[in-house]
């Protein structure tokens, strides 16, 4: 999410993001859920963390849990563009 | 054994719930045709005639426990909305919707529709690809017992060598090629992955989570696989 994560969100959420982000691309992915979830659980609206974690969910090939991650990153921010492209991917339109 | 259901008997319809049969499949085939019914059922598990817009009546057939429900309905779009909804409600996990335009596949969406299809344009689509650049993995019919396909590497291949997990010796599968999805952050700081498309793997190659394997072996020995 564009330079959203600064502006609204506490600093343990931040670094717990960023700690996820680098456990995604060293491409320990449960890791990195663990980290995303902590997020939430300080966090139930950080639609950062709910996107991160469909990405991770998504290339694990866990599709159904990639789209729940998309539908609650819009129910908290609707115009989020790429969590609508990733679920309009998964959907197959 | 998996169950699917299909409700709809139309040529789509038809067509699913008899390929599924063939794999092995449990199907349930629903329509309020009596005609179409009896015609399939000697293809399938069961069939019955069901207004699938009646939620009682779904209910009563159980197809919550279902591994998916196929809304095959192509000529009755209030039909195949309130059928999709009320599968919704009655909690079956995987629904997939036939799409009849754009519209109607945003109202399925809207109302939790987990797959939409379009048979015509996907075939459309597949056969334009397949004249203009032949990717012809999907297409190749090694034979009736033989196959292609790509699955999933299971949890306990992850970590492991090629050359350790030995799908060779243990299920006569050959991999030739690993789909894998290369995880980077882009400029904006925003997530995402890249598919990577690894041919001939080597043996020495280690699988890492997320990996597809492109294999080829009988249908039942890639079967096996794709239930560990």
């Amino acid at each position: 999410m564009k330079n959203q994560t600064p502006k609204k969100f506490s600093k343990e959420e931040i670094d717990l993001v960023e700690m996820g982000k680098f456990y995604f691309i060293s491409g320990k992915y449960d890791e990195a859920i663990e980290e995303f979830e902590k997020v939430v659980k300080i966090n139930p609206k950080n639609a950062d963390a709910y996107f991160n974690m469909g990405i991770v969910k998504e290339a694990k090939n866990d599709s159904s849990g990639a789209k729940k991650m998309y539908e609650k990153t819009l129910e908290i921010m609707p115009d989020h563009k790429t969590a609508k492209k990733h679920i309009d991917k998964l959907m197959g339109l | 054994m998996e169950q699917i259901a299909v409700i709809g008997l139309g040529t789509f319809g038809i067509s699913v719930a008899k390929e599924l049969s063939k794999k092995g499949i449990q199907v349930l085939a629903i329509d309020t045709n009596e005609q179409k019914i009896q015609e399939i059922s000697s293809s399938v598990t069961q069939a019955v005639v069901a207004d699938s817009t009646e939620e009682k009546t779904m209910r009563e057939l159980g197809l919550a426990d279902f591994g998916a429900v196929v809304v095959a309905i192509g000529d009755n779009r209030e039909a195949s909305i309130l059928t999709t909804l009320i599968l919704k409600e009655i909690g079956v996990k995987n629904i997939v919707v036939k799409g009849l335009d754009d519209l109607h596949a945003k109202v399925l969406q809207k109302i939790g529709a987990d797959k939409i299809v379009f048979p015509e344009r996907d075939m459309g689509e597949k056969l334009s690809e397949m004249l203009v650049s032949p990717n012809i993995i999907e297409k190749i019919v090694l034979s009736p017992e033989y196959n292609m396909a790509e699955v999933v590497a299971p949890q306990s291949f992850i970590d492991k060598t090629i050359k350790e997990i030995d799908v060779r010796a243990k299920y006569k599968l050959h991999i030739i090629g690993i789909k894998r999805k290369a995880p980077y952050i882009k400029d904006d700081g925003e997530t995402d992955f890249k598919e990577e498309l690894l041919i001939a793997p080597s043996a020495s190659e280690i699988l890492q989570d997320g990996d597809a394997l492109i294999l080829i072996g009988t249908y039942a020995d890639i079967d096996k696989v794709k239930k560990l």
